[in-house]
This record gives structure tokens, sequence and C-alpha cells, in this order.
């Protein structure tokens, strides 16, 4: 009865090893999913500051404009060229994805923090397309172009010794969108958020922000004051 | 212990005897419909077919076979809500006889086969001498009379070309009853021969085990010429020449297949396939999978005597058809569908730099185009050995590999096809002098040359490099009734209303002109209900 059983059990190993052969033969996976195009990432120059918006690698989502989705990359936004770059992990390159071909992307960063962006058409002098962080959604959304530029700085020495004049420096711009009018600017203090209300509400607000104990001192303070004004239902003049 | 394991076992096959339960519950019957059950070689046949209702193709199969099992017409149709309806174009060559018209999907497992036997007859040649003719044996029809569908306002006897309208009314819980759309014909019947749908429990297995989930799939093996295995590794390249081609690429594994989805496409398409591999040596051979399975029907057939009545209609049929083909009469017009276009731009990017070669003064031969008139791109043919590079704009330098060469969009790796290129044969070049990628294929810069003739008559089909004729999904069509312009030329249309996706509601009203044929006519409606049955409601009506 023992050795019956053994056998049986075997058997059901067989049929199931069997059933996984099978299973492998047959389209590759993830065949007919949609292939990036894009261009090798060139080097950037060492400098002071962080070209990246992350330091490492990030497992992100990238959206295409054409409907479809690719899930667990290795994501990397350059936040000096406003550009999403990919690890291909088949064969070993780091290539930056058309940005016509994306329309939005997210990652979890080191912290756990997700990190969604999505591409807007920017209507400054250039009319190019731009990746905005979305930092809360509703309408208006807060959104934030993560710019980091190359600038002259005083002259300084690296850590090999090389004598630089030139850094990464961080401009991130904040801007409200509001799907029918556009993009209206916004700096993350609390005299710039409050013009963007009539006065009788800018009022209210002062007293909400305090009430709720928020001083806005960083990005941070700057998105939960927004939400705090947000939930009460001001209306942010455009 | 043994106690122990005896459960254990017991879950077990509880399990694998719930997966199978639930695999064959997925499989729902399938049918299918035509207008008509008997027809006239080159006429259109329309069709219907309720899918399995698995959900796991979106594409289904309708053809026709001859009782030899031979396929003589087919089409692909699109799944939209497990149904499926188009045409399929009769040939004109067609011997008279029994066929059977087929409906399947490429599911795994599903075996069973929709099938209805049609009369068809040859336009030359006539029933005189017929005594008997075959009929399917067993045929039990998988449609059931329903009493909750019901065709009203329909009076027993109707003038010719007069215009009607009848009502088809629908019981509201059946009506919710239903699954998806049902649908409607009206069209000229013949006592004599009359069928229905039913299974074929199909004897082969269904082709591999690709289940077409996102739409048709176009497959085919690589095989190595030296052994004839299955050739692992190889990049197989998938080509639609157009201003932006179309393209795809597989790599092989150690089954030496190869998958291309063809759900963009629809109608006849001409996709160039080539396989390289990465040692030069390497002889390779491409074969393509057939999109049908094979005819593998030989089905049990019974002769029915042929009545003189028969051979009057099939008389009168066949004079019909071939008055309607001398004055071209349609009896419904087959319009595609455009699809909108996808602002997009070639997979192997935008250009850097497009040059007209043919606006500048006349050169004789590539290696002179690439001297005088394409910055970055150098091309050398020492010792009829060609040689192509492109100049990297990132690096300053050339890359050590051959670029991406196109001709009129089709990769190639033979520059002898090139070499010999003037500015006259020329018509525009595209050059990429970046490192460009598509998925996991590298590209050292692109060569894109778009030839004055684009005739593709530079490429000739091997063993590697196959020129192939594919059927896409059938495009959609749209029917209208045909417009009589001249009184004195009979009307002589068969099918008098044709509505294969009509949404079920409690009323449908349903107007048709009768022709000038005189005869017995059927109202058909078929649908199906969720629970996989599928109805039908028949009434017959006379044109005097």
């Amino acid at each position: 009865m023992n050795q019956t059983v053994i056998k049986l059990i075997f058997l059901l190993f067989a049929c199931a090893i069997g059933s996984d052969l099978q299973a492998q033969t047959g389209p590759t996976r993830g065949w007919d999913s949609v292939k990036i195009k894009g261009t090798k990432q060139e080097v950037y120059n060492v400098y002071d500051g962080k070209p990246y918006f992350t330091d490492g690698w990030c497992i992100g989502k990238v959206e295409f404009t054409n409907g479809e989705a690719l899930d667990s990359l290795y994501l990397k936004y350059s936040s000096y060229k406003d550009e999403i770059i990919y690890f291909n992990e088949q064969i070993k390159t780091q290539i930056r994805i058309d940005k016509a071909t994306v329309s939005a992307f997210s990652f979890k960063d080191k912290d756990g923090v997700i990190h969604s962006f999505q591409k807007y058409p920017f209507d400054n002098w250039a009319k190019a397309d731009r990746y905005f962080e979305i930092l809360s959604t509703d309408s208006p959304n807060l959104m934030c172009y993560r710019k980091v530029n190359l600038n002259e700085v005083s002259p300084y020495r690296d850590s090999t010794g090389k004598l630089k004049n030139m850094a990464y420096e961080q401009e991130y711009l904040y801007y409200f969108y509001f799907p029918d009018k556009g993009f209206s600017p916004v700096k993350p203090n609390k005299s710039n958020l409050l013009s963007h209300f009539d006065k009788e509400s800018q009022k209210a607000i002062k007293k909400l922000l305090r009430r709720n104990r928020i001083d806005i001192l960083d990005e941070f303070s700057f998105v939960a004051a927004w939400q705090t004004i947000k939930k009460q239902g001001f209306k942010v003049l455009f | 212990m043994i106690y122990r394991m005896k459960r254990k076992l017991t879950i077990l096959l509880f399990l694998i005897s719930n997966c199978v339960y639930l695999n064959a519950q997925q499989n729902l019957p399938t049918s299918v419909f035509s207008d008509r059950d008997v027809y006239v070689a080159g006429e259109t046949m329309l069709v219907k077919a309720f899918t399995s209702t698995s959900g796991q193709s979106k594409v289904n199969y309708v053809d026709l076979l001859n009782l030899q099992g031979k396929r003589v017409s087919g089409a692909i149709l699109e799944i939209n809500n497990n149904q499926a309806d188009g045409f399929l174009q009769l040939p004109d060559s067609l011997s008279t006889g029994t066929y059977v018209l087929r409906s399947y999907s490429k599911n795994t497992g599903d075996q069973l086969k929709a099938v209805k036997e049609v009369w068809i007859a040859n336009r030359f040649v006539g029933l005189e001498k017929t005594k008997q003719i075959p009929r399917l044996a067993q045929i039990n029809a998988t449609e059931h009379e329903n009493n909750d569908i019901k065709i009203e306002n329909l009076p027993e006897k109707l003038g010719t070309n007069a215009n009607n309208s009848l009502t088809v009314n629908l019981d509201q819980t059946f009506a919710n009853s239903l699954d998806g759309d049902i649908a409607v014909s009206i069209s000229l019947l013949d006592d004599q021969f009359r069928s229905g749908s039913t299974l074929w429990k199909s004897e082969n297995s269904v082709l591999g085990n690709n289940s077409q989930q996102e739409g048709l799939v176009l497959s085919g093996t690589v095989v190595d010429k030296k052994n004839l295995q299955p050739a692992y590794g190889i990049n197989v390249f998938f080509t639609i020449p157009d201003s932006i081609p179309g393209f795809q690429y597989y790599q092989t594994r150690s089954d030496g297949k190869f998958y291309f989805q063809l759900n963009n496409y629809s109608g006849t398409i001409q996709p160039f396939i080539q396989c390289f591999s990465s040692s030069p040596l390497q002889r390779l051979k491409i074969t393509i999978d057939d999109s049908f399975i094979s005819g593998e029907m030989r089905p049990a057939t019974t002769m029915q005597p042929v009545t003189d009545s028969f051979k009057t209609s099939n008389s009168r049929n066949i004079d019909a058809i071939t008055f309607q083909k001398i004055f071209e009469q349609r009896p419904f017009k087959i319009e595609q569908t455009t699809r909108g276009r996808t602002k997009e731009y070639p997979y192997y990017g935008n250009p850097n730099k497009t040059i007209d070669p043919h606006l500048f003064i006349d050169l004789p031969n590539f290696t002179e185009i690439s001297r005088e008139l394409l910055p970055g791109v150098k091309f050398r043919n020492y010792n009829n050995e060609p040689s192509l590079q492109v100049l990297n704009s990132a690096a300053s330098g050339y890359f050590d590999d051959m670029p991406l060469t196109l001709i009129d969009g089709i990769p190639i790796r033979n520059l002898n096809l090139i070499k010999d290129m003037g500015t006259q044969d020329v018509k525009r070049i595209e050059i990429c002098s970046i490192e460009r990628f598509y998925g996991n294929l590298r590209f050292p810069g692109v060569v894109a040359i778009y030839t004055t003739k684009g005739d593709y008559s530079i490429f000739q089909d091997n063993d590697q490099f196959i020129h192939a004729t594919v059927d896409a999904v059938q495009p959609k069509i749209k029917l209208t009734d045909w417009e009589q312009k001249d009184q004195n030329i009979p009307d002589l249309r068969q099918v008098l209303y044709w509505a294969p996706s009509l949404k079920p509601q409690d009323s449908i009203q349903v107007d048709f002109k009768t022709s000038s044929i005189v005869g017995k006519y059927c109202v058909s409606v078929w649908g199906r209900l969720k629970d996989g049955t599928l109805v039908c409601s028949k009434k017959q009506f006379e044109v005097k």
C-alpha cells in the first residue's frame, strides 16, 4: 500500500514536470510586449551635485503613448536631461527611452516612496514635452519639474584633485496644472502659495495652516499644506 | 503516516479533477450559421459564428472544406463578445457538390468545431444527369427552436419587389438571458437542402499551444539546413514595408519556433520574413505555419436522391448568379472600414539626416553617393567586398559594426544589393548617426534607403528570406442594401436581409425589400443564452 502511494505521488510529480516542460515550448514570456525604442545613454561628466533624481536604479513601470505598459524595469530619471533611462538586463545596456513614446512612468525609491511622473507638453518658448512629478492629484494637480542645471560655479577640486568650475544644481520648479488652462507656477513658500487664492480665502487658509500647525519649510510641508487647503475646498486662481 | 499521505493524495486528485471539470465547463458549444444553405460558385457567403466562451482566443477561423477534406476558402474573423461575423468568397472554380463550413478557434484543448453543410453549384455544370447527392450523416443541430423569440407582422405571402417590415419581439426576461447580440437573416429557402449547425469532434489536436489571446499570431520554424534540427538563438525579422515600416523580431528557442503578432493588420498582408544567425556559416531555412488547421475531416455521408424541384431551383440559382455577374450586380457592398493611424515614427528612430540624392548630380554607384552626399557614412567596395560604417555622433568616431541597413524598410545584410545603386535609383536616404535600440536589438547607426522603384524586385526569395502572403483578420465590413438603378433589370437578390449583430431589445423592427425571385423565404433569428444554449426562431413566407 505504502509503495503504491509513493508510486502514485511520483507519477503525479512526473505529470507536473511534464506539463511544465510542455509550457516551456511555445512563445517566450513577454515576446509580444511593447519593444522599447531608445538610444544609448551617454555618461555624464562628473561634477559636484547629482544629475539623476535617484542615486541608483529603481524598479518601476513605464506607460507608453500607444496605451501599453512595461513593468519591473530598472529605471533612473535624469533630472539634468529630463529623460528616463532604463537598464536592459538582456543586453546589459543603459538605454534612454525615446520621449515621444513615453506617456508616464513611476518607480519606488530606496525609501519605498513611489514617484509618479507624467509627460505634458510645456508651452514655454521651446514648446517641448517635459516630465513632471505628480505631487498631488485632483484638479488642479500640484506638479514638480525636477530640473537640475549644469551651472558655472566657483572653482573647486573634486575627489581626484581635478580643478573644476561646473556643478549640477537643483532648480525644482512647482506648478499647479489646470487641464483646461495649463500651468501656473507656484513656489514652495507660504506667501507664494497664498497668492494663488483670493484675499478672503487667504485669511481663512492662514488660519487653517496655523490650526493644523503646518509651517511651509520644504517640499514635504508644502505638499501637506496644499493637501490640507484642498480638503477645505478653496479655489485656486489661475 | 499512510493515512496522511492518502489524505494529501485525495486532496490532490480532487484539485486535478476540479481543474479538468472547470476546463470542460469553460468550453460552451460553438456554432456557425450562414445566410443560406444553397449557393452558386462565385457568390459571397455571409457567416455568423458563436464562438467558444472560454475567452482564450480573439480570433475565429471559418473555412469551407470539400468532402475530401480539402480547404477551398477561408477567413479569419475577429471575436467580439464571443461572436464573430464575416464573409467567405466562394471561388468561381468550385465544383458542384456538398461542402462543409467549419468554425473553430485555436484554443488549447478546444477540439470541438462547429460545422454546417452547404450546397454549392458550379455555374457551368447542371444537375441534369445527377440522381443522388451526398449529405453529411448524423447531423444533430445544436440550436434549439425557442418560443420566446417571436417573428411577427409577417404575412404568409408577399409580392415581388415590395418594401416590407416585420418585428422580432423578445420577451424581456429572455432578452436579459441572451449572451451578446442576436443575428437576423431573411433569405431564399430550398426545402430540398436544409442544414443547421452541429458540433464536430476533431480527431487531431489543435495547433501548438498558442491560444491567440491578444489576437492573430503568425508562427513558423527555423531549422538548420545541415541537420534539419530546430535552430536555437536565431533572430527572425518580420517586416511590412510602408512609409513607416512595420517591424517585429523574435529570437528562437530550442524548438526553433518564432511568433509574430498580426493584431494590427487586416486583410491580406505580404510581410518579408528573414532570419539571421550569429554564425555566418550556418545555413537556415524558414517555414511558416499554415494559419488554418488542416482539412482533417472526411465526414461520413449518405446519398440523397435529387428531386426535380431541386434541379429546377439549382438551375434557377445558376441563372440568377450568372445574370448578376453579367450585369455586375452585387447583392451586398462590402466596405472596408479604415483603421485610424497613430502618430508614429520608424522603429529605427527619427533620422538625423534625410538626403534626396536624385536632387543632386548624377552619381553612378553607392560609393560615390556616400562620398559626395552622405556625410558620416562610409561605404567602400574594395575587392568586391563592400563595407558600410556610420559615424557615431556621440563618440566622434565610426561604429565598428555594420549599421542597420534597410532597402525600402527591409533590413539587409548583403551590401552587394546597394553597391550599384546610383542617384537615379534612390529616392531618399535616412541616416541615424547614433546607437539606437529597439527592444533587445542594437543598431550601430542606421542607413535606410528608399528606392525610386519601391517594388522590392531587388529581393529574391531564398530559404532565409521569404516574401510571404498571409491572411490577417478579415477587415470589418459594412453591408449596405443593394440599390436598383434600372427598373428593367430584375432584382435577383436571394438574401433580403442580413444583420449578424443586433442588440437584443423587446422589439426589433426589420425593414426589407423583396426581390424579383419568387419562392419560399425564411426569416431566421439566432442567439445564444448565457448558459450556452443556442437558440433560434424561424418563420417562412412566400414571395409570389
